[in-house]
């Protein structure tokens, strides 16, 4: 995401664009051929921003791919337009409408819900197309005369043909669809986008307005739908019905997870192999039909095996042949004894310094009903600036469902939560965290597919820019302040060494100092942390221990344990719950010596 | 035009429809509960049934044993596929399991059009079943009331199995908790793969049994997949019961609304499950929401 | 006394979450045994690794003389073993009848349903009523029928006693000591100490995902600072 060197794919592209009519040629492609592949290689990046970029499996884009088309074409065979450049960004901006309309539905679920979602919405466009609206698309006739462009210049006037001719229109426009789309990627955004794919709920819970993202990724697919099917009209003369079916949709699919999802050249590779098997397997070989099945066993069987596609598979056999040696199990970096001076974040500076006096946090008569059964009952609770406080208790206490209404992951039955003297109850885990309130998870919650910087950049990015911003075209490493907040992160955890590498690769331990990291990346000045040290051996958790006691300095700390001896190391006072409600609250020592502590966690022991 | 007799014709082709529906759907709900997985080739095996119940009709000139091999062919097909391929893709993120079955889909339905041609195929019903029947004011197809009837009976049947069988304890229990039931002894595992074949089997018995209402073409199968989620998202995931309700619900709905205006039948439904998506996401008769 | 049991240094992991270390038990036929600690301490991790639904991925587990570890649940099932689990699991869907007739379906030898209601005559009052009409104490009662229907070597309990009134309890506790009584070999996660150590014969207590003690009950009762030292705060 973050490292590449500037513009040599832009560059490769634009020679691979200007090559094309000389090489493809003699391996079999007719101009139509190649022209096809253009559009669909075109329809296809957006679809690869929404589903390899951003994990939404959609298969309805034939109905953004057909909008798009059909308003563009119904103006310039109308007469409502001759400039066929504008009718086409006009189909554009209608697809984007409807993608806003179709996103605004289909978004409020996920995975196969949403895939489903978008087969039936895609299903009604058609059979409007078909049917109501057949006066305006010509119903199963389309719309025929859809002109090509003409280009005009001080009196020098270019229509463009047919063939190579047009070839060079289109690999114009698919010039500017990838570079629009690299910056995309390239952008805040576009690491947003790949955060979502990976962990929606973390992406929400480091401030991110995930729900916003995921619909500008939609209406960006719909987008490069709406421009290709316009392109589609001016190439074929005429705008086909069939632009909006199942097949269509379900083609763009298997092209792109073929060429494969993720690499925004996937869906060109996939167009590529799919058009050339159809010609040659129905032309030269004179299979007939069969090109299908053989296509749709192709798929079936990469699906299978080869789950980054083709150019996937290229680029793993290129690295296992370029790999560096196979070094040992990671050693796990130590954690500086002494940290890096800025080893206090602050708080952020977009956050107003609030002057308020009182206790960081307070809940105030919180109760929490499931069904009939009372996990929390009325419980006050309140954290002074800069504590360290410690909550235990024994098994059914209600610790986590406390845990999770003060990181308002949960809203409570009734009670209030009050963060710096502002009622926080009921706002949800991204604004609460952009106040300043941020959680690292029992269980990790990384982004596995990013190195471990770029885990701790999406988390810093939202406490830069704010919960939605949508700067497209920035280049992720000029956003103000990102760099500095990043390193500071990775000093404060003590990772800077291990910053490139990925997720997957890192010990349990550095992964447990990551998922402190995001949380500690949104500059909290309340930080919760759930069972820090869970599942980890004894010297992991001496290291922890030592890492909280660093990054305790100018923030409040709130911690649930169950190691008792980490915790009484740590916390200055304790809170213990029990059967739901606050048994008792005080000093280390004050906690041990009292009875009613004891009794809870041993039982009655002495009756036994 | 909405005459009364005109009316009532299409309430019984609602039911018919609507009968044929829960059958199929209740394939696609019952894998979806236990397994997890979509299975987007539903469709497929709808369609598959139908030529194999054709290539046993053409081989032997009986309807029943075209009905049987229509149905048995699919319990071998699911059977299959469940051991070969979709055992490998539990672990895989939902996407991957839809993108495989996609692709089952369309190679089962190239396959079919490889030995048979895109041409339409007819098959006849049987000769006891063929004709019209009067019914007061109204003259119906004989063979959809048989449809109707076959359909109802089928459901019946599995019912029968689901509620009354050992076999159907263990299904309705591992739709609930997969992970128990293997706890308790029972290879979950042989359960996914009996499950996926009843499914398939649903699915092409119902295939074939529709086939004499229409022209067997490789294509057929598509519409029935996008309907027999819509009837799952109506009803409720995993809720048998649901695929009944939400299969008549459907049925109705595209049979009356064609009475208006054809076109819209397919809109009305697609509109109908976007309202229960909203508004109550789990189904009517469903219990827990997978998403 | 051979050992019905033996465990051998097992690690399990949630994730690459290393829970249990090096962690060693066995039980004897005819025994009772205690596995006490913290929660997070890896109590319910060690039952499920037994079981199979956590895969150990070192160690090993002797069940009766067999090498179960890496399994999969249904055949360590069938070699004699069951897991009552801490959410009970039971099926909602399924009536008291259905639970217990499922629970038998594959067991060698299996309890006859009389024997089960002599045992808890509460659930033949229950037979036809759905799992989700159970109240807790019924389900929890369920779910321990449920493993003995298959007359297993050893029933694991995890956590029987969590979430109930302490009438139940007492009732439970009773039932679980005539299992005892009869022969039936136990292996029991508790957190409520005083219910645990009624019942035990011997008892282990975890920390952390270290075997920390092993102990008999006596030598618990006769030293309990022990408890408090692991278990307290």
């Amino acid at each position: 995401m973050l490292r590449h060197r500037r513009f040599v794919v832009e560059a490769l592209t634009a020679l691979g664009l200007v090559a094309a009519p000389y090489v493809l040629p003699p391996l079999g492609f007719a101009p139509n051929t190649v022209n096809q592949i253009m559009v669909w290689g075109l329809f296809g990046i957006g679809f690869d921003i929404l589903f390899g970029y951003t994990g939404m499996l959609s298969f309805g884009q034939a109905a953004f791919y057909g909008t798009g088309g059909f308003v563009a074409a119904y103006l310039l065979t109308n007469n409502l337009m001759s400039n066929v450049l504008l009718a086409l960004v006009v189909g554009t901006l209608g697809a984007m409408l409807a993608g806003v309309v179709v996103g605004a539905i289909a978004l409020r679920r996920t995975g196969i819900y949403f895939a489903m979602i978008t087969v039936a919405i895609a299903e009604m466009f058609y059979f409007i197309e078909f049917s109501p609206l057949a006066a305006y698309t010509g119903g199963e006739n389309g719309l025929p005369g859809v002109p090509t462009p003409k280009f005009e210049l001080l009196g020098w006037s270019y229509r463009v043909g047919p063939d190579w001719s047009m070839y060079g229109f289109l690999a114009v426009c698919y010039f500017i669809g990838i570079v629009v789309a690299l910056r995309i990627v390239r952008s805040p955004v576009g690491a947003i986008f790949s955060a979502i794919r990976d962990n929606p709920v973390r992406a929400r819970a480091v401030g991110h307005a995930v729900g916003l993202y995921k619909l500008t990724a939609f209406v960006i697919a719909a987008a490069y739908a709406g421009f290709a099917g316009g392109l589609l009209g001016v190439l074929q003369g005429f705008m086909p019905p069939d632009a909006f079916t199942f097949d269509t949709s379900g083609q763009l699919v298997m092209q792109t997870a073929i060429g494969g999802a993720g690499t925004l050249f996937g869906p060109l590779v996939g167009a590529t192999v799919w058009l050339f098997l159809r010609d040659f397997l129905q032309g030269a070989v004179g299979l007939g039909a069969t090109w299908k099945l053989v296509l749709g066993v192709v798929f079936v069987l990469l699906v299978c095996f080869l789950r980054r596609g083709l150019i996937g598979g290229v680029r793993a056999a290129l690295a296992h042949f370029t790999a560096p040696p196979p070094h040992e199990a990671p050693e796990e970096a130590e954690i500086d004894a002494a940290p890096a001076p800025l080893a206090s974040l602050g708080p952020s500076r977009r956050r107003r310094e609030t002057a308020f006096d009182g206790p960081v946090i307070e809940a105030r008569g919180v109760t929490k009903t499931f069904g009939g059964i009372v996990a929390n009952r009325d419980i006050n609770f309140a954290v002074e600036r800069g504590e360290l406080r410690g909550i235990i208790g024994p098994n059914g206490a209600g610790k986590s469902t406390f845990f999770k209404m003060l990181t308002c992951e949960l809203p409570p039955t009734s009670g209030r939560i009050i963060f710096h003297g502002r009622d926080i109850t009921g706002l949800d885990v991204s604004t609460v965290c952009q106040l300043g309130l941020t959680k690292s998870y029992q269980v990790n919650q990384l982004f596995p597919r990013l190195t471990l910087r770029e885990n701790i950049v999406i988390a810093a990015l939202a406490e830069r820019r704010g919960t939605f911003a949508l700067d497209l075209f920035r280049r992720i490493d000029r956003v103000p302040g990102l760099d500095i907040q990043v390193d500071r992160t990775l000093a404060l955890i003590g990772l800077a060494a291990r910053a490139d590498v990925p997720v997957a690769e890192l010990a349990y331990g550095e992964k447990r100092r990551l998922e402190i990291g995001l949380a500690l990346a949104a500059s909290p000045s309340l930080l919760l942390l759930d069972e820090p040290l869970a599942g980890m051996s004894p010297r992991e958790r001496a290291e922890t221990v030592e890492l909280l006691k660093n990054i305790r300095r100018g923030r409040t700390l709130v911690v649930v344990e169950h190691d008792m001896d980490a915790v009484f190391e740590l916390a200055e006072r304790i809170t213990v719950l029990h059967e739901g409600a606050l048994l008792a609250e005080g000093t280390p020592a004050e906690i041990q010596r009292n009875s009613l502590v004891q009794e809870a966690y041993l039982g009655g022991v002495a009756a036994a | 035009m909405i005459t009364w007799p005109n009316f009532v014709s299409q309430l019984f082709n609602g039911l018919a429809a609507g009968a044929l529906l829960a059958l199929i759907s209740s394939g696609l709900t019952i894998i979806y509960g236990t397994l997890g997985v979509l299975n987007l080739a539903h469709g497929a095996m709808f369609m598959l049934g139908g030529y194999a119940g054709y290539i046993a009709l053409q081989a032997t000139g009986s309807f029943v044993a075209a009905v049987i091999a229509g149905a048995l062919a699919l319990v071998v097909v699911g059977g299959i596929i469940e051991l070969v391929i979709i055992r490998r893709f539990y672990d895989r993120p939902p996407e991957d399991q839809l993108l495989v079955t996609f692709g089952l889909g369309i190679v089962i339905v190239e396959l079919v059009r490889f030995f048979f041609g895109s041409l339409s195929l007819t098959v006849r019903p049987p000769s006891w079943a063929a004709g019209v029947t009067p019914m007061g004011f109204l003259i119906y197809p004989t063979y959809r009331i048989v449809v109707a009837g076959i359909a109802a009976a089928a459901l019946a049947v599995l019912y029968v199995v689901l509620y009354r069988t050992r076999l159907g304890m263990i299904v309705r229990a591992g739709i609930e908790d997969s992970t128990m039931v293997g706890m308790l002894g029972i290879n979950v595992y042989r359960v996914f793969m009996v499950v996926f074949g009843i499914g398939a089997m649903a699915a092409g018995f119902a295939g074939i049994v529709n086939a004499p209402v229409v022209s067997l073409t490789p294509d057929m199968g598509e519409s029935i997949l996008v309907q027999a989620f819509v009837v799952v998202v109506i009803g409720g995931v995993g809720s048998f019961p649901g695929a009944i309700l939400g299969g008549l619900i459907a049925g109705e709905i595209l049979s009356l609304t064609s009475m208006v205006n054809p076109a819209y039948s397919q809109v009305m439904l697609f509109a109908v499950m976007t309202l229960v998506l909203l508004l109550r996401p789990q189904g009517l008769l469903g219990a827990q929401s997978r998403d | 006394m051979t050992a019905l049991l033996e465990v051998d240094r097992i690690n399990s992991y949630y994730g690459d979450s290393h829970i249990l270390f090096d962690v060693s038990l066995t039980v004897a036929k005819n025994e009772v045994v205690a596995l006490l600690g913290r929660n997070g301490a890896g109590k319910s991790t060690t039952l499920k690794s037994l079981m199979g639904t956590v895969r150990p991925r070192s160690g090993h587990v002797v069940l009766d003389g067999v090498q179960t570890q890496g399994l999969p649940p249904h055949a360590i099932a069938a070699l004699g073993l069951q897991l009552v689990p801490e959410e009970r699991r039971i099926f909602g869907s399924l009536n008291v009848e259905e639970n217990l007739l499922l629970a038998g379906l594959t067991a060698t030898s299996r309890w006859p349903l009389d024997r089960v209601w002599e045992i808890f005559p509460r659930l033949k009052e229950r037979r036809r009523s759905r799992g989700t009409d159970l109240s807790g104490g019924e389900q929890q009662m369920l779910a321990i029928a449920r493993a003995l229907v298959r007359d297993p070597k050893i029933v694991l309990l995890d956590e029987p006693f969590e979430g109930l009134a302490p009438i139940i309890v007492r009732d439970l506790l009773a039932t679980c000591r005539a299992l005892a009584e009869a022969g039936q070999t136990i292996l029991v996660v508790e957190q409520n100490i005083s219910a645990a150590m009624s019942l035990a014969d011997r008892v282990y207590i975890i920390n952390n995902g270290h075997m920390v003690e092993e102990l008999t009950a006596q030598a618990v009762r006769d030293q309990p600072d022990i408890l408090h030292r692991h278990l307290g705060v």
